[in-house]
């Protein structure tokens, strides 16, 4: 124990008149807030650095007019996302949970420094996109390049925050900072945000491009935005497609090294929770592919694949829409006898416990998406799309899928942080920041039968028989 | 003034002094071309034509070849050393280790080769993958390397065996023991692998026939075979050197075909593609290139095996409990599958069944994909799932490295 | 005259012919000599007879209830010629069941993919590195990949030493 910290130990919350759940709900909707800014800039750049080298290298003018406004859009977000950021350090954590901060900093002052440091490059690269992009227009492999440095610049923020947020759930205690940064959960988090990141700015433009297509009123600018929701739709589904297996590996991981977190999000209170996220991705998918198959209708070319796609996705989705409020947390499949493998009746299958038919449906998800956007690219690429003839239908199945990724955005923050509960940091800190405490039982009720205790570890799933 | 005149008379006395050896020389080769055809072949394998654009891409191809050769090279002197037995053979490598630091290079060259090898293999697929290189009528050349892939990806694996340090024997272990998930007949099949149920002296015997025998006697007939046919269609290279080929005039093509140089043009039967549009030879201009980056990739070969080497862990000891197996980097994805199909009918389903397809789904590429297309953005039926699975090998592997890392 | 000819040809035909065949017949000869006794060889470890002795462990009589103990065995492996045994670990764990003390001798050898698996003093359990599967104490298999439960060496107790041999058998 640092001797620094022991004074320190008190909650230091008791000295400003808040309680902690205030401060809790307070920084819970200022960081929820920050992620979806923070997350579309980061994906944003990948986004913009691509259109414009389409716009360059294939004289496009669509992505060229594109480009430009993303890097405006960008402008803005990241103007009002960082002061929102600069908000919560200064005030939030700062003030409010100075000894977390004053622990998360000792053990990892580089990567936060190097994070710090980060700002300065995007500020310099985005404010010189920003001031000078007709002239950079004529340097346009400059100008490509400068868009990818954001990319990468961004890139190594999120690694940064990522050794944060993944050093809060799983912490490994060593004095080793290699072993700090590489805990159980950095890379399938990183993985995880990596492709959320792209695929949130995707679904973020499709959201503008449905609502512009209803508001349009000439044709061309009916056919920028129908092509805008289309582009930002493909960006959105094709990154999403890597999310259940990456989320699933990340769960494992949770689970093996910060049992109680992954007890509560799968098995316990936030089970709930968690189907419901499990049902919003339910709603990209069948919305999306619906969309896919819709927008190559609309040009008047029949795609039975895509009808079939959506079809299957539909049966998926509804698939875990009605068993899953048979069973709200682990307790009531062990209340009902369900605890058995679903060959013998009962609801487990060996990929995981509880509902097994959201595994079932996120491969089905998984493997429907990956067929559609192929069919879809295909016929994008054959000239079978028009823009502009984009209905009504589809500009709501985009807004549909915008809405739904960012709700999906909220609840994982919300389930990540509230997983830890009752840690701010696992096993080392609670919420009130006490740092000397008596561990908290294990959670929920000892399932496993005999020879189990605290912490046992089920990997994936109870024996079969 | 002085220099000058000196410096002709100097070259006059090195051309008497040398012309009758220069003279025997061009004799006996003379005699011997007459013989041996060796002018001839040499000409027949250097001077041919090949596209402009995107050379550099196609350099990958020969670097696996020089890749392979130094493979096989270093592989027989290893064998001036190294004794295939469960007894010895970690003796003997550990004795080039401590005592021979040349061998110890060659060995540190033969596990840096694979490594590039595999990198750079994988390279030269993605490249003639991206190219459409497999369309017609170059798909035999793709099953062909397919195959290929797969007997480095077994040399590879059945290299690591041979050590038999604790790498090895766990490497081992597992390999063999994949197979008894085979329905029916793993049982057998396990135990002719490993000369009887469980790990033993023949299992290494058996593992040693099989790398250096009899996967390399596959693997370079089939190269012959690669390169054969490589010859016979002419190297089809990326589609930047097929511009405008849609819209050309019927008279224009016509005239290609006719001023078409060997080995073009190639079966006619997209013909926008039966030569490139701008051409090259491929001496010097693309052996030039190969000769760069295969000296690249050597100097990158040579300097890890000095500076690093090949780790030689302790002596397998079937017994210790507290070693972590960890495989060949290049396994890892196959390794993560292994964790992600738990559980007795799920395995054969991981181990078999996925990387079946797959490996199915590559072989039969240029039959999925048969549109006179070569651009990329054209073919997304095939580019977007292969985009899916490059990531999926690339994220199982991340993620099998944060597994073995944090355990 | 005419016939004659066809006849001729049909001889020459027909010699053609036989000459065909003899190629044929001698490459598919030569090729099953060679072949056959190379799949025998290949295949011969299946049908090899295999003697297992008996083999002193310890003295497990101090081995306390509900504690896996390993000890280290030097089996013979009787295949091929003769090297040195093997060291392998057995597994010798005392369970109270209803009174009665039953003793369990486990193989380490997980049954996934045949890593070995040890004790987990934190996890209570039996690990395997590999793929992280999981056994109880009694070699159940409780999660991770592996299929079946731990298997176990055929033993005998001489007063309080244990004796096995390299016989393993599903519980
Ligand atoms: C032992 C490994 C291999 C060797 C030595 C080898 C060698 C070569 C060489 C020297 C070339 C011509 C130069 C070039 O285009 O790079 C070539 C072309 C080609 N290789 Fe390979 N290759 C190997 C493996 C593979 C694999 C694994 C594949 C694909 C699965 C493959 C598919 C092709 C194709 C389709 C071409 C024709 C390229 C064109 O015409 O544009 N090869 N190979
Ligand atoms: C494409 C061809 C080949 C590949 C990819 C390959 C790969 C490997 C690898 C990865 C190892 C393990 C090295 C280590 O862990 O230390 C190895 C070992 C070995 N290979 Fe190869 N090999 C190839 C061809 C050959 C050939 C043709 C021979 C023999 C003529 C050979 C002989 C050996 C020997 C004797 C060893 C054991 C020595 C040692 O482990 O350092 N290899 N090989
Ligand atoms: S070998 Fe034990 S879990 Fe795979």
């Amino acid at each position: 124990m640092n001797p620094f910290l022991l004074g320190a130990s008190a909650p230091v919350l008791s000295k400003i008149p808040i309680s902690t759940g205030v401060a809790t709900a307070l920084v819970a909707l200022l960081m929820l807030t920050h992620i979806q800014f923070a997350a579309f800039q980061q994906g944003g750049y990948l986004i913009l650095a691509v259109s414009d080298f389409m716009g360059w290298k294939r004289k496009d003018e669509r992505h060229n007019r594109f480009a430009h406004g993303l890097l405006i859009c960008l402008g803005a977000t990241f103007a009002f996302g960082s002061a929102l950021a600069i908000f919560a350090v200064m005030i939030l954590f700062l003030g409010l949970w100075s000894v977390f901060w004053d622990t998360i900093f000792r053990v990892l002052f580089w990567p936060m420094f190097v994070e710090a440091i980060s700002f300065v490059g995007e500020i310099i690269c985005l404010y010189t996109l920003y001031s000078q992009w007709q002239r950079l227009g004529g340097v346009r492999g400059l100008r490509v390049g400068l868009e990818l440095l954001l990319f990468v610049n961004a890139q190594i923020q999120m690694f940064c925050i990522d050794v944060m947020a993944s050093y809060m759930l799983t912490p490994r205690p060593s004095s080793d900072l290699a072993l700090d940064i590489f805990n159980p959960t950095m890379i399938p988090l990183e993985i995880h945000r990596f492709v959320g990141n792209i695929a949130f700015a995707g679904a973020m433009i499709a959201l503008v491009g449905g609502v512009r297509i209803l508001w349009s009123k000439g044709s061309t600018s009916r056919a920028y935005a129908d092509w805008m929701g289309h582009y930002g739709l493909v960006w959105a589904i094709g990154f999403t497609i890597a999310q259940p297996l990456v989320g699933w590996e990340y769960a494992k991981e949770i689970q093996l090294h910060a049992y109680a977190s992954w007890y509560s999000m799968m098995l316990g209170g936030l089970s709930v929770a968690f189907l419901f996220q499990v049902f919003l991705l339910g709603a990209i998918f069948t919305v999306g592919i619906y969309y896919l198959w819709r927008r190559v209708r609309a040009g008047g070319v029949r795609a039975p694949a895509l009808a079939v796609c959506t079809g299957i996705s539909l049966a998926a989705w509804l698939l875990i829409s009605t068993p899953s409020s048979l069973a709200w947390s682990y307790e009531d499949v062990f209340a009902a006898n369900a605890n058995v493998p679903i060959w013998q009746g009962g609801l487990l299958i060996p990929w995981g416990e509880m509902i097994p038919f959201k595994l079932v449906a996120l491969i089905a998800f998984t493997g429907v998406a990956i067929v559609a956007i192929t069919v879809y690219l295909k016929h994008l690429s054959r000239g079978h799309l028009t823009w502009g003839s984009a209905g009504r239908g589809q500009a709501v199945a985009l807004i549909v899928v915008g809405v739904a990724v960012s709700l999906i955005m909220a609840l994982m923050g919300y389930i990540r942080e509230d997983s830890r509960s009752p840690f701010l940091i696992t096993d080392q800190m609670l919420i009130n920041q006490q740092q000397n405490f008596t561990p908290p039982s294990s959670p929920g009720p000892d399932l496993n039968g005999p020879g189990s205790g605290v912490g046992v570890v089920l990997p994936f799933g109870p024996p079969l028989p | 003034m002085k220099e000058a005149s000196t410096a002709p008379q100097r070259s006059r006395l090195a051309a008497t002094l040398t012309r009758p050896v220069a003279g025997l020389l061009a004799t006996t080769y003379r005699w011997v071309d007459e013989r041996l055809g060796v002018s001839d072949l040499t000409h027949q394998l250097l001077y041919e034509a090949v596209p402009r654009r995107g050379a550099w891409a196609y350099s990958l191809g020969s670097a696996t070849l020089i890749i392979i050769v130094l493979q096989i090279v270093t592989g027989m002197f290893l064998l001036w050393t190294y004794v295939p037995s469960t007894t010895e053979a970690w003796e003997s490598l550990n004795y080039i280790e401590h005592h021979d630091e040349f061998a110890a290079i060659v060995r540190g060259m033969h596990l840096w080769g694979a490594y590039v090898l595999f990198v750079v293999i994988g390279l030269h697929m993605i490249r003639t993958f991206v190219s459409g290189s497999y369309k017609k009528p170059r798909e035999l050349n793709w099953i062909v390397g397919v195959v290929l892939f797969l007997l480095v990806l077994g040399l590879g694996i059945t290299g690591a065996m041979l050590p038999w340090d604790q790498a090895a024997y766990w490497t081992a272990t597992v390999v063999t023991h994949v197979v008894d998930y085979i329905p029916f007949l793993g049982n057998w099949v396990q135990e002719i692998l490993r000369g009887g149920p469980q790990m033993g002296p023949e299992t290494l015997t058996r593992f040693f026939a099989i790398h250096i025998w009899l996967l390399p006697a596959l693997l370079v007939p089939l190269i012959g075979l690669h390169l054969v046919l490589l010859r016979r269609h002419g190297e089809h290279g990326s589609w930047v050197n097929y511009e405008g080929v849609e819209v050309e005039s019927e008279q224009h093509r016509a005239e290609r075909m006719a001023h078409a140089e060997s080995p073009y043009p190639a079966l006619p039967s997209d013909p926008g593609y039966a030569v490139p549009v701008d051409l090259d030879q491929f001496f010097p201009s693309q052996v030039f290139k190969d000769a760069v980056l295969s000296f690249g990739l050597v100097i990158l070969i040579f300097v890890m095996a000095v500076v690093v080497g090949a780790p030689l862990e302790r002596a397998a000891n079937p017994a210790a409990l507290n070693y972590v197996p960890t495989p060949e980097w290049f396994f890892l994805p196959l390794d993560q599958i292994l964790v992600q199909f738990p559980q007795a009918w799920m395995i054969p389903v991981g181990v078999f069944v996925i990387p079946g397809i797959g490996t199915t789904l590559l072989m039969l590429v240029p039959f999925l994909d048969r549109t006179p297309d070569r651009e990329p953005w054209r073919r997304p039926e095939v580019m977007a799932p292969a985009l899916f699975a490059v990531l999926f090998l690339i994220f199982e592997a991340l993620l099998a490295v944060n597994r073995l890392f944090n355990l | 005259m005419a016939e004659e000819a066809r006849e001729l040809a049909q001889r020459r035909v027909s010699r053609r012919r036989f000459m065909i065949m003899g190629i044929n017949v001698a490459g598919a000869g030569t090729a099953l000599l060679i072949a056959a006794p190379i799949v025998g060889s290949v295949l011969s470890p299946v049908f090899a007879k295999r003697k297992t002795p008996w083999v002193m462990v310890a003295d497990v009589s101090r081995v306390p209830i509900g504690v896996p103990t390993a000890y280290v065995v030097n089996l013979p492996i009787n295949e091929g010629w003769s090297v040195p045994p093997v060291p392998r670990t057995v597994y010798v764990v005392k369970l109270n069941l209803n009174g009665s003390v039953e003793m369990l001798t486990l193989s380490n050898v997980c049954t996934h993919m045949q890593c070995d698996v040890h004790w987990d003093i934190g996890l209570q359990e039996f690990l395997c590195p590999c793929h992280g599967g999981l056994y109880s104490i009694d070699g159940t298999n409780i999660g991770g990949p592996p299929p079946w439960p731990l298997f176990r060496y055929e033993h005998k107790l001489v007063d309080s030493t244990l004796y096995v041999r390299n016989v393993l058998y599903e519980p």
